[in-house]
Order: C-alpha cells, then sequence, then structure tokens
C-alpha cells in the first residue's frame, strides 16, 4: 500500500469515527459536560424550552395580532417577542438543531420519518404535557434539572424526583396502550435521500454555521440590526449583545452534534432502568451532571466579571423558585409527555435535526402550551402576580448559600453516586425493572 | 459495530416497526418475542437509527442472540433468535 492510500484510509477511518459511528455514552456524557461548561463560561447556561417558548410566543402573537385581542392572556401577546435570531434562548436552540442536523447529515442518519397515526397524536399529546411540566418545573430536562443540578440549584433534585415518577407512570401506560388501542397502526412513510446528497448538505450546513457565528461576532451597528426587526431580529439589543451569540450559536451546535451522534437521551437515562435494567446512560448522565456541577462552582465560587463588569456566570443563574411542589409535580407531567414523545426537551430538539416528523410535531404543541402557561404563571389571578416569584411553586434554593460550595459538590457527588450504585444493582438483579 | 446478517437467514414472525422511535420499537420487539419459540428467529422492521444500538444491547442483556441486520425495502431489517 502506497503512502498516499495508507493516509487515505486514516482519513476515510477518522471521518467514520467523528461522523458516522455512535458515539460511546462515557465520552458523550463527558462532552456534554465539557460543552455545558463551556456554554456557561461564554455567557449563560444552555437549554431547551427557552427557544421553543420564544418560538410558542410567535405563533400566539400572531394570532393575538390576527384578531386583535384587546384582554385577557392573549392582550399580553401584542408585544413583540425577541427574534428569533436577536435572542440567546433562541439561537442556543436554532444552533442545537443545526448541530444535530449536521451531524444527522454527515452520518447518513438524516430521512423524513413519518411515524403512524397513533404516535402523531401521541406526539400532540406528549407536546402539551411537556409544555406544561417544564413551565411548573422551571424548564425541561435541561434548565430544570440537568442544568439546574448542575448549577447548583436544589429545584433540579425535586424534578429529579418528578421525572422519576413521570417516567414510571409512562411506561405503564405505554404497556396499556400496546395491550388496548389497536387503532392507528398504519400511515408511517419515510423519504430517504441519498447518501452523498446528504454529505453535501451536512457540509452546507456546516460552512453556514459558521458564516453564521462569524455575521454575528462582526455586528457593530446595532441599530441597523433593529431596523430589520421582524421575526427573525425584533428586540432592540445591543452590539455586545449580539456578538456573543455568536459563541452561543457555535457552543449550542456542538452539543447538538455530539448528543445526536452519541444519541444521548436523558429521559433514556430516566427511563431503561425501569424498562431493560440498562444503565449505561443513568451512569453517563450522572457523570455529566458532576462535571457540570464542578465548573459551575469554579465559574460561580467568586463570581469572575468581564471587562465591562457584567458577572461571566451570576450565581443565581438558573436557580429557579420551584424547589417544592412546582417542581415534583411538573417533573412528572414532563416526564409522562418524554414517555410519550419518544424524547424529552433536548433529545426532541436533536431527533427534529434528524428529521423525526414526530418530534418534529412535538415542537410547536410543546412552544404553545409552555407560552401560555409560563405567561399565565408571570400574569396570574385579578393581581397579576408572578407565581414563582411570590413563592407560590417552591422556594429558590441556592445550595451554597446553606451546605457551602464544598458542601454542596460533595452533596451532589453523593447523590449521583447513589444513583450510580442504585442503576447498576438493578443492571444484576433487575429489581426495578416493570414489566408488561 | 454494524453485524450484516446472512443473506440467506429466515424469519418465524416479522414485526412491522417501521416509522417507531425510540422506545417503541424496542418494547414492540419484546412483545412480540413472547410470541415465538426458543430457538425461533424474530425478524424486526425499523427504520430508528438508535435501534442499531438497542436491539444488540437489550439481546445481549436478555440471553437472544442478535443474528445482525440488513438493509431493504426502505428499510432495516433485523434478525434475534430468542434464547
Amino acid at each position: 500500500m502506497s503512502e498516499g492510500s495508507i493516509l487515505s484510509s486514516k482519513a476515510g477511518e477518522l471521518y467514520k469515527r467523528l461522523c458516522k459511528e455512535e458515539w460511546n455514552a462515557t465520552m458523550t456524557g463527558l462532552l456534554v459536560g465539557l460543552f455545558s461548561v463551556l456554554i456557561m463560561a461564554w455567557w449563560r447556561p444552555w437549554g431547551a424550552v427557552g427557544a421553543i417558548r420564544n418560538w410558542g410566543d410567535w405563533m400566539i402573537h400572531g394570532f393575538a395580532n390576527l384578531v386583535g385581542a384587546e384582554s385577557g392572556l392573549l392582550e399580553l401577546y401584542l408585544e413583540t417577542p425577541t427574534g428569533w435570531l436577536a435572542g440567546s434562548g433562541s439561537v442556543i436552540g436554532i444552533g442545537f438543531v443545526a448541530g444535530a442536523f449536521i451531524s444527522a447529515c454527515l452520518g447518513g442518519d438524516f430521512a423524513f420519518r413519518i411515524p403512524p397515526r397513533l404516535e402523531l397524536a401521541k406526539a400532540v399529546v406528549a407536546g402539551i404535557l411537556m409544555g406544561i411540566g417544564a413551565a411548573l418545573s422551571g424548564g425541561c430536562n435541561v434548565g430544570g434539572m440537568y442544568n439546574a443540578i448542575g448549577n447548583l440549584s436544589a429545584n433540579g433534585f425535586t424534578m429529579w424526583l418528578g421525572l422519576v415518577i413521570g417516567v414510571v407512570c409512562g411506561l405503564k401506560y405505554i404497556y396499556w396502550e400496546m395491550s388496548n388501542i389497536t387503532w392507528g397502526s398504519g400511515g408511517a412513510k419515510t423519504f430517504d435521500f441519498p447518501e452523498g446528497m446528504k454529505t453535501f448538505v451536512g457540509v452546507v450546513g456546516l460552512v453556514a454555521l459558521i458564516v453564521g457565528a462569524v455575521k454575528f461576532a462582526g455586528i457593530e451597528d446595532a441599530d441597523a440590526i433593529d431596523a430589520i426587526g421582524g421575526v427573525l431580529f425584533a428586540g432592540g439589543k445591543s452590539a455586545a449583545y449580539l456578538k456573543s451569540l455568536s459563541g452561543l450559536l457555535i457552543i449550542a451546535a456542538a452539543l447538538g452534534y455530539v448528543m445526536q451522534r452519541g444519541r444521548w437521551c436523558m429521559v433514556q437515562g430516566f427511563r431503561e432502568p425501569h424498562m431493560t435494567g440498562d444503565a449505561t446512560l443513568a451512569k453517563s448522565v450522572a457523570l455529566s451532571i458532576c462535571v457540570v456541577a464542578i465548573g459551575a462552582a469554579v465559574l460561580k465560587y467568586s463570581v469572575p466579571v468581564r471587562a465591562d463588569g457584567y458577572p461571566v456566570l451570576a450565581e443565581l443563574h438558573y436557580v429557579r423558585g420551584t424547589f417544592g411542589w412546582g417542581s415534583i409535580v411538573g417533573g412528572a407531567i414532563f416526564g409522562f409527555g418524554a414517555m410519550l414523545a419518544g424524547g424529552c426537551g433536548s433529545g426532541t430538539l436533536w431527533r427534529v435535526g434528524e428529521g423525526q416528523v414526530k418530534l418534529i410535531l412535538v415542537v410547536p404543541f410543546f412552544a404553545l402550551a409552555n407560552s401560555l402557561m409560563t405567561k399565565w404563571f408571570k400574569n396570574f389571578g385579578e393581581d397579576m402576580i408572578n407565581l414563582e416569584r411570590e413563592g407560590k411553586l417552591g422556594k429558590y434554593v441556592y445550595m451554597p448559600e446553606t451546605f457551602g460550595y464544598t458542601g454542596t459538590l460533595l452533596l451532589i457527588g453523593a447523590v449521583m453516586l447513589i444513583w450510580y450504585l442504585v442503576v447498576s444493582w438493578n443492571e444484576e438483579s433487575n429489581k426495578l425493572i416493570i414489566d408488561f | 459495530m454494524t453485524i450484516t446478517a446472512p443473506a440467506d437467514v429466515k424469519a418465524d414472525l416479522t414485526l412491522d416497526a417501521k416509522g417507531l422511535s425510540c422506545p417503541m420499537p424496542l418494547l414492540r420487539t419484546k412483545k412480540e418475542m413472547g410470541k415465538i419459540k426458543s430457538g425461533e428467529i424474530l425478524e424486526v422492521l425499523g427504520t430508528d437509527p438508535g435501534s442499531r444500538n438497542d436491539l444488540p444491547g437489550w439481546c445481549e442483556k436478555s440471553g437472544h442472540t442478535f443474528i445482525g441486520e440488513k438493509e431493504g425495502d426502505g428499510c432495516i431489517h433485523f434478525f434475534i433468535k430468542k434464547g
């Protein structure tokens, strides 16, 4: 074999490793943790609901303008929401889906997969439940649990508890459904594309992503962006804010890429110990949370500031006033919905990137339900009180204020170790498996 | 690593899981296995890329043999011998 052909075969192997093969769960969990810390160091923790809610705000804003709402909840939507490309939450969501799309195209996984009719009906219900659950919990599995615990906030633990309850109930429902519902098993169709075309589109997507980030980084005239306004650029953000979106876009895309390549789904980590006994993803999620918690502790401990005096990561970032019933009930509703959907908040978005029509359908219903519930909770009753701020959903508990940074990290580590031991024990004993 | 099924593999029962996404292909497979005897082969028709990892992993854990997969007719054909 010539030196040239050896190099070419090695390049082929590298491409296969990076773009085609499924990545090992442990490595994926570590990478998700690393990018989660990097995005916090850049600006803020990532989440899936921020984007989804923004898209829902726009749908209802359009409807409110169309019908000319003058009272009630709809009136609150007359104000123009932040544009898709002008708000940090939405840009993270777009970057995440783009990263997953690039990964799915380069790996040959992309195809429009239309599920049977029953699955489409479940997608609608799942989206609504996930939207309600995320509003009660103060985030989905990412913002309400993964990044909440990672950001040393106690509401992450209570959502964890709710998620376990919801996932177990969801699994029981699916067993019931498989034995009792025969409707809607037809209608499945797959629209696949030639391999070469997918690779080409994946490369184009990657180039577009980089160009997009460079364009954001080069923004100097914020007024010109604001003048464009509309669904893409409304919001009146400063040039510094818009410039920062460049890093968010790229890091969120890296998260989407990694999670699609490793098929890393947090709800699977909660579900598998009860379904098959497999603990691979459960262990990976636990490890990943530890990485984020250590990273957040480093960033929050002395709250480093940027040159202009803004904190890099304020202590109260991702600490929500839902430590209590809000995140337990919300987590249960969200977990049940995620079981029907077949993906959690982040798992839904990366599956959107690989063309799963069921998950594509989940998103608008998740968006509408979450937008409406959040607006209602922020303007509750005649006095229009903010339920979370008034302590009606639970408490704001930043754990280092109670346990100190050392105690908090030890607590998170201990809980993750116990979780690791329980799921490992269950792998051998199968005691937690729920059978048909 | 993908295990390719032998060209002459014959199934005793076929499950159509096309269009289903995680966790439905695995759950339907689990249920369908109850309908065949030990040593018989179940063929699962699927389109979810996740099944490529889920099904062999589940077989290893539950004592079944994952024979392999092959592509055709717009889906992936997975073959499992009941343990």
